[in-house]
């Protein structure tokens, strides 16, 4: 990039200097609010509003193991919300994400088991597999230029159907068979499914694991230039391509990351129950997207955070949790989900109205 | 320049991984310390071929429905019967299913009838074709008033009193009974069975059953909240097996006891994690159904005068007999 | 000006090259463009020199955006020939046409609206700074340098975070011809950058696209709008139907020859005529087409 030659402007026309057109939208709104319109900022009050409520209503949640458990149960749905959430940001959908987790754990699984391999080798196969399909996810959409919506319909049902077909045809059963007495297994339980102590509170690895790979992601997302091409192709796709960005590298990407997400947290279900129903996952997609949706990514891409995504992936899984400390009729459960998140999606929703409010 | 260098990495990925399959055979568990032994086999009849329809409302990759549609194959193989499997969880679609296998003009259908309002229309249809329709699994109060010739199954609420009678025989005093899919009949009904035979306090709780992680969470969440709850009870062989870690993770002192059977679980009540399982035995379903339908059409044979059920559960599984079960547990039939 | 023959239809370019300094930077010579069987561009000459505002007109569906997407890399051309300094190229991604130095601003998507200003100034083409996996955006370089090079061009934000879509059409235009200025840009191309502005806004995006030619860059300036070509314009192509209807100099046009081509001064005869069948439609006040032509 060459530094052009700034000549001075010549006589027939040059620009006048100053502000041609102060027309009242560049006025500076008042720091708080500027702080409140960001999307984080939102979820962060509303999973606080949540973390509060449930503090009175449900005693036990005040107690460290509690905690634990409830952010436990966050992380899994964290770690994926937040690749989920980097694809809303680049202006694509993968509803076949939920399915993608179990096919990872899947192909670990029956591959060391049926070649009775070191459990290792499954890992790696099915990262690449994982990998495979989040390239193919995105090779599909930026090549056909359908919406990812359909591609990833597409394949969330091939994906179902091939767990199922698979599964029955290798094993001849509808479930994996344990493999927690093989070579291996011990050490990538340690990496993917372990728990340590602090403070006599046991903690799960995948907690530590969230919070690394949102740092990383936020880094990623606002100091690299790869962050700066994900908000390009989800908010003007066209544009983003005209100025020079690779669109289809940065979707196929996205894609891929998507399926590393899977890939983990397959990882880490395998190696934490020892075996996987192929029938599982199906529903999950829905939730990774919500949380990222609460988390203040925007449907449309464009707009977003990664860290807005664990604090959308924590608020559900508070109120997940929150309602069974709580004790109240489980009859009610899902509806008290639906309301809670309908609750804290419209403080988000009015804190950011307040804030951008001109 | 970063294109080049991330595609360097992937194939150096790899290349490492299939170097590493080459030398990275486990010594121990998988695939090579498991004897192939086969299932159940035995002579075929030599009655004319006939075509059997299975209808359930399974949704795809249950391992309990799995072990239905083994014993069904079983039995077709050996009564020459081509089986022709279907399902879907959604009654409707269900019926849908019935419905083209009556104009597929099949010998028989079995069904399960877990909406059994639902499959009233095409029950009657199938009669009124001379198709002949038995039930099983589901629908244990509804298959007389449908028409259906004959039910194997076992009465879910039954069962889960005789589960909760138990529970009071073991001196349990606070039971928590997991549902992995809020809303399904027959596990409702377990729930409740269990409330009326058990004589201590019995509270639900609701899990999502498609994500482990969550479940395990929610489960070590009602225990932390509730310490007096002495006895969880599962619905169905993950959940318990995921249950056990809960119990870790909370640090409680309850007992574990499950509905349904799987080879892992077998092992885990040889190890005494679970105190006992009540199997239906599914297999045994699916046998019974399809085998009925081929006496009936070939000798007019019918069991339980069309009014009483043919009941293939409770059967309790603990450590005084699990050994004898194991094996045929760890070939996936039981 | 190598004093050209104003011609109507299908004006033809000299096939040998100027004298130096004069050489265009970017040549289309009977460059045309097929989607399948449908002929979108046919036979069409241009030129673009530095310091210089090519102009080219034509009325929606006249084939104005087929033109600028073989120039700008977005497509490729199917007949004839496409030179950049006098060598033939195929570009096959907008970032080929960017390294030639051919940078396109347009009309609707010059920028990424949600995106802060900043930002939008250096996509595609970030600073960055550190070793590969710690490779990071220079952001303060970045907001600095952008800062200075809006204000050389005249405009002067107070806050470069705000998303560009904020900021008024013609200040988002403004942003963009900036931005193509600094990033070496030699010939700029403005896809309809007054269409969707009033008057006002017109004219400072006007005044920038003078500013440019003033710093010795080829300018395509592509409209509809005959006047605000002819206040900026240089050399002017009209396109009717995918071909060129007319390529003239300045010098050798004037704003009612212009106005009168673009609007296809037949097409408007016609037209009064067909509204004069219409009941209650007054047409005498209408021109007629000998008025636009004649003067």
């Amino acid at each position: 990039m060459s530094m052009t030659q700034h000549a001075e402007p010549a006589v027939t026309s040059p620009p006048a200097p100053g502000p041609k057109e102060v027309d009242g939208r560049t006025v500076e709104r008042p720091q708080v609010l500027r702080l409140l319109a960001r999307p984080e900022v939102g979820v962060f009050l509303g999973a606080a509003a949540v973390y509060v409520f449930f503090l009175i209503a449900a005693p036990p949640v005040r107690e460290g193991a509690s905690m634990a458990n409830i952010l436990y149960g966050s992380s899994t749905i964290g770690i994926m919300a937040l690749p989920v959430a980097l694809l809303m940001i680049g202006g694509e959908f993968d509803l076949s994400a939920g399915v993608a987790v179990i096919t990872s754990a899947l192909t670990a699984a029956m591959l060391s088991y049926q070649l009775t391999m070191n459990v290792w080798v499954g890992v790696i196969a099915a990262l690449v597999v994982s990998l495979a399909i989040g390239f193919l996810n995105g090779w599909l959409v930026v090549k056909t230029g359908l919406p990812s919506f359909l591609i990833t319909l597409g394949s969330f049902l091939i994906l179902q159907g091939v767990n199922l077909a698979v599964t029955k045809l290798v094993t001849g059963n509808v479930a994996t068979d344990d493999i927690s007495t093989m070579d291996g297994f011990s050490q990538a339980k340690k990496v993917f499914a372990s728990s340590f102590d602090v403070g006599g509170v046991q903690v799960k690895i995948t907690i530590v694991w969230w919070l690394v790979f949102a740092a990383i992601a936020t880094w990623v997302l606002l100091r690299t230039k790869y962050g700066n091409w994900i908000f390009a192709v989800g908010g003007n796709k066209d544009s983003a391509r005209a100025v020079g960005v690779p669109v289809a590298f940065t979707k196929i990407s996205l894609f891929m990351l998507v399926g590393f997400g899977a890939w983990f947290i397959g990882m880490h279900q395998l190696f934490s129950f020892n075996t996987v129903q192929s029938g599982e996952g199906v529903g999950q997609e829905l939730i990774f997207i919500s949380a990222a949706v609460i988390g203040g990514c925007l449907l449309t891409g464009g707009a977003g955070s990664a860290i807005g995504p664990v604090f959308g992936a924590f608020m559900f899984g508070m109120v997940q949790q929150g309602i069974v400390y709580a004790g109240w009729n489980p009859d009610w459960f899902k509806a008290f989900l639906g309301v809670m998140l309908l609750g804290a999606v419209l403080i988000n929703l009015w804190v950011q109205r307040t804030a951008t409010r001109r | 320049m970063r294109r080049n260098h991330r595609a360097a990495v992937f194939t150096a990925t790899v290349l490492v991984g299939t170097l590493f399959a080459a030398g990275c055979s486990s010594s121990s568990g998988g695939k090579k310390s498991t004897e192939d032994t086969s299932g159940a086999s035995a002579g075929k009849a030599t009655t004319p071929r006939m075509t059997v329809a299975m209808v359930t409302h399974a949704a795809p990759g249950d391992t309990f429905w799995d072990l239905v549609r083994k014993g069904a194959q079983a039995a077709a193989a050996k009564d020459n019967v081509k089986l022709v499997y279907s399902s879907d969880p959604s009654a409707g679609n269900q019926a849908n299913l019935v419905q083209n296998a009556i104009d597929q003009k099949v010998d028989g259908i079995a069904l399960t009838a877990a909406k059994p309002d639902a499959m009233k229309d095409v029950v009657a249809k199938a009669k009124s074709a001379g198709i002949p329709v038995v039930g099983f699994n589901s629908g244990v109060s509804d298959w007389k008033k449908l028409g259906m010739l004959e039910y194997f199954g076992q009465d879910e609420n039954i069962a889960g009193q005789a589960f909760g009678q138990r529970l009071n025989k073991l001196g349990a005093k606070h039971a928590l009974c997991v549902i992995q899919e809020q809303g399904q009949v027959a596990l409702e009904a377990r729930c409740a069975g269990l409330k009326k035979g058990f004589s201590g306090k019995t509270d639900i709780l609701y899990v999502n059953g498609t994500d482990m992680p969550s479940v395990k969470s929610t489960i070590t969440a009602k225990l932390t909240q509730d310490s007096s709850i002495d006895q969880v009870v599962t619905l169905g062989a993950p959940i318990a097996l995921t249950a056990i870690q809960s119990l870790t993770d909370s640090g409680s002192k309850a007992k574990l006891a499950t509905f349904d059977l799987s080879k892992d679980l077998v092992k885990a009540v040889q190890d005494g994690k679970i105190e006992f399982a009540v199997d239906q035995q599914p297999y045994l379903q699916g046998y019974l159904a399809v085998d009925a339908l081929w006496l009936y059409k070939t000798n007019g044979n019918f069991s339980g005068g069309s009014t009483a059920p043919v009941l293939t559960g409770p059967a309790f599984i603990d450590k005084t007999n699990v050994d004898s079960v194991a094996k045929f547990a760890a070939n996936g039939t039981r | 000006m190598t004093g050209k023959e104003a011609n109507t239809h299908g004006a033809i370019l000299q096939d040998t090259e100027p004298e130096d300094g004069d050489r265009p930077t970017v040549q289309l010579r009977n460059a045309g463009k097929a989607y399948g069987n449908i002929r979108a561009l046919h036979g069409v000459d241009l030129a673009v020199r530095p310091g210089q505002v090519t102009c080219v007109l034509g009325d929606n569906g006249a084939g104005k955006s087929t033109l600028i997407k073989i120039i700008s890399g977005l497509h490729q051309h199917t007949e004839g020939e496409f030179l950049v300094d006098g060598e033939p190229v195929h570009f096959t991604t907008p970032r080929q046409a960017l390294d030639r130095g051919i940078a396109t601003v347009y009309q609707d998507l010059a920028v990424v609206p949600l995106m802060p200003v900043w930002r939008n100034f250096f996509l595609g083409s970030e600073m960055t700074k550190g070793p590969w996996p710690f490779r990071r955006l220079d952001i303060e370089k970045m907001k600095k340098t952008a800062d200075e090079e809006l204000r050389n061009m005249g405009i002067v934000l107070d806050n470069l975070d705000q998303p560009i879509g904020t900021l008024s059409g013609g200040q988002r235009q403004c942003v963009a011809i900036a931005r193509a200025v600094y990033f070496g840009a030699r010939v700029l191309i403005l896809d309809e950058p007054t269409a969707a502005l009033g008057v006002k806004q017109s004219g400072v995006v006007l005044k920038y696209v003078a500013a440019a030619r003033e710093r010795g860059l080829g300018v395509i300036f592509i409209t509809h709008n005959p006047h605000h070509a002819y206040m900026v314009g240089d050399h002017f192509s009209v396109l009717r139907l995918g071909t060129m209807e007319l390529s003239a100099e300045r010098s050798e046009i004037t704003l009612e020859e212009l106005t009168n081509h673009m609007a296809g001064g037949t097409e408007l005869a016609a037209l009064k005529h067909e509204l004069s069948q219409v009941r209650g439609l007054d047409v005498d006040e209408l021109p007629d087409a000998r008025d636009l032509t004649a003067l």
